[in-house]
């Protein structure tokens, strides 16, 4: 494959062709070759984006250009006491049901399986592929071909999970999925996942990203809700302070189901999460929240696309930043509403606190309409603390570093607020608080 | 306890609005500085409270010994000077009990003494709450935030009560309340006055000092005290209004 490539390539990408050719991915089924070596093509036809497309207009690659980050093969995860710390730290306190992915491959021993009620299949994407092909292959070539790192992931991921929820199945407690790294060799960890919720099923999951070291993550995680289902997902990422981390889901919503997304962003040099939703099905719900809290150089992106397809739906959207030190945020949220789709809902708000004088954020709200009985508006702000809130908590004797903590924690608990299920907006709640505690401004 | 002598101070825009106080106040007073809207009454407070955007040009002000103006708002706190605020500020997102206890800790971190924990703080705040007959919905509410006038006031004296201070400065707390949430308020101060403790009522009304009997009066205007005297005086304005003063003064 290295050798002969008869496809338009862009030099950016040529080393990771080169990785192609001696990566291995013996066990797959032959769709699926041919799936990599499509969305290799894919890759190397697109090159990296440039910073004159609106989606990538906020952040840095160069330094990813300079020097690729190449893909980390598949492999057994090697389970070190550091990584059980790093995974009691970050992970629910009481987990139900359990999946952990180490360097981008699945970790069964640090995993719980066990005790998933019938209708519920959860496991590795790896294992997925030998046993649920049409599962995993269905919606693979719907998926949009303009993004060259899900073009990269679909030609290198190793593994990933699997969430299919059976109609009817109503999963009561949270399906919990740690990614962990300890990779620290400047590779790439590619994962792939996919959660299936069947008509009338309800799930919530919670996906977190944590790791030490310099390591690149690209992340692509879809999202299938049937008709009348509910999926409640909540995100945290607080990858290491070397790292890159790129997330991307794809959701697409049948008629009147409901999914509810909550991203967390507060570790990692540079993160971008973004999130597609097709509303395809009448009357469905979609939820998009979430924050971020930048310190030092940091850079996070948050982007958010959803397309209603179909009349009735709605959608909520609001998200907080915080950025002090250097650090860079951006928002940029779109909600596009097709002709015919009428009597759509939608409401999206961005709210942002800049602290120091270094550090920005930028906003970018937008509505695209297209249909004429709606009901659609935005909003967003950039700002800096209330002034007079921070002088009433001085003048009841708390101090200023510590008013300001308070200020900023109220600031984005708004959004972590939002989380419906308890144990997950407590864990949130408090992974926040301990990082405002060690935010230097 | 507070001594204030020849205090100046302006606005940012250069407009001076304190124009040479001088006032002293022993613990175990209790002291009501009245007078016409503009003459400096809100601006005193925010000077000894250690509000930013005004500017001391001349004078000192002294405060158990200690150089007030040197010190930051949030150190002033910490060692006892309270002020009730005219307009409480709405805090979105800060439960209000949470603020109270981060307050009542930075005070016992400041004097050395251990922090409280949530039981005894929970103690401590319902026997307050019962003794200001304040119901204990406050308590889960953020700070201020979608508060009534009254409630607002009563949520001062509710803190005051919580962070005993030995100079309380009460500005305006009396201002729009009705005749129940004034007593209220009465009737907080009442219970705060004691030999080692100082209170500043700052009011534009005589109503409050028919509740609360005050050891000196003092009428400030265009940023001097023009007259002090005991609370006879107060009636007298009441009853004669400001412009007497002016004339007099």
């Amino acid at each position: 494959m290295s050798a002969v490539v008869d496809f338009p390539v862009k030099p950016e990408t040529r080393p990771y062709l080169e990785t192609f050719g001696r990566a291995r991915h013996k066990c797959d089924p032959d769709w699926l070759t041919g799936y990599r070596n499509r969305s290799l093509a894919r890759f190397a036809e697109l090159g990296f984006p440039s910073r004159r497309s609106e989606a990538w207009r906020y952040l840095d690659l160069h330094r990813l250009e300079q020097r690729p980050m190449l893909p980390v093969g598949s492999g057994t995860a090697v389970v070190t006491s550091a990584l059980r710390a790093q995974l009691a730290e970050i992970g629910l306190a009481e987990p139900a049901h359990r999946l952990v992915l180490v360097n981008g491959s699945f970790a069964p021993e640090l995993s719980r399986l066990n005790q998933l009620p019938s209708g519920v299949w959860l496991g590795p994407m790896a294992t997925a592929i030998a046993d649920r092909p049409d599962l995993v292959r269905a919606g693979l070539d719907t998926q949009p071909q303009d993004r060259p790192f899900a073009s990269l992931n679909a030609a290198f991921f190793a593994d990933g999970f699997v969430l299919d929820v059976a109609p009817g199945v109503a999963l009561e407690r949270p399906v919990e999925i740690v990614h962990l790294s300890d990779h620290d060799g400047g590779g790439s960890l590619h994962t792939r996942s996919l959660v299936v919720a069947g008509r009338d099923s309800r799930a919530t999951l919670v996906e977190i990203y944590a790791g030490v070291g310099e390591y690149w993550r690209n992340d692509l995680v879809e999202l299938r809700l049937g008709t009348g289902s509910e999926l409640a997902r909540v995100t945290l990422v607080e990858e290491g302070a070397e790292a890159l981390h790129f997330g991307e889901t794809l959701a697409t919503l049948d008629a009147a189901s409901r999914l509810s997304n909550f991203v967390l962003l507060l570790g990692g040099r540079t993160v971008r999460h973004e999130t597609t939703v097709r509303a395809e099905g009448e009357m469905s719900r979609c939820d998009l929240n979430g924050a971020f809290l930048l310190s030092g150089r940091q850079e996070a992106n948050i982007l958010t696309t959803v397309d209603h397809v179909a009349p009735g739906g709605e959608t909520r959207e609001i998200f907080k930043g915080v950025a002090t030190g250097r650090a860079h945020g951006a928002f940029q949220g779109r909600i596009t509403v097709r002709p015919g789709a009428q009597k759509v809902d939608a409401n999206q708000l961005s709210r942002n606190l800049v602290l120091s004088p270094r550090a920005a954020i930028d906003t970018k709200p937008e509505l695209e309409i297209y249909a004429d009985d709606v009901k659609c508006s935005h909003g967003a702000a950039v700002g800096d603390l209330d002034e007079a809130a921070l002088f009433y908590l001085r003048a009841r004797g708390i101090p200023r570093d510590e008013a300001r903590r308070m200020l900023i924690e109220a600031f984005a608990r708004e959004a972590v607020d939002l989380i419906e299920q308890a144990a997950l907006r407590k864990h949130l709640q408090s992974r926040l608080a301990r990082r405002l505690a060690t935010l230097e401004e | 306890m507070l001594e204030i002598n020849d205090l100046h101070a302006r606005l940012t825009d250069g407009r001076e609005i304190l124009r040479g106080i001088d006032l002293s106040v022993s613990a175990g007073e209790v002291h009501a500085i009245m007078g016409p809207n503009g003459s400096g009454k809100s601006t005193l407070a925010a000077v000894l409270a250690g509000r930013e955007g005004y500017e001391v040009s001349q004078g000192t002000v002294t405060y158990l010994g200690r150089d007030l103006l040197a010190m930051e708002a949030d150190e002033r706190a910490r060692e006892g000077l309270f002020l009730a605020f005219q307009y409480p500020v709405e805090i979105p997102g800060v439960n209000n009990m949470y603020f109270l206890r981060t307050a009542i800790n930075a005070q016992h971190r400041h004097r050395g003494e251990p922090e409280i924990d949530a039981g005894q703080f929970l103690r401590i705040v319902r026997a307050k709450l019962r003794d200001l007959d304040i119901g204990e919905d406050l308590l889960q509410r953020a700070v201020n935030v979608g508060f009534s006038g009254g409630e607002k006031k009563r949520n001062e004296i509710f803190q005051m009560a919580m962070l005993e201070p030995r100079l309380a400065i009460l500005d305006e707390t009396d201002s729009g309340l009705d005749i129940d949430a004034l007593k209220m308020v009465a009737r907080g101060v009442n219970q705060q006055r004691a030999p080692d403790r100082a209170i500043v009522m700052i009011t534009h009304y005589q109503r409050l000092l028919d509740y609360v009997e005050p050891d000196r009066v003092h009428v400030l205007q265009g940023g001097r005290i023009v007259q002090s005297g005991d609370k006879s005086l107060a009636l007298e304005l009441e009853r004669r209004g400001y412009g007497v003063v002016e004339d007099a003064a």
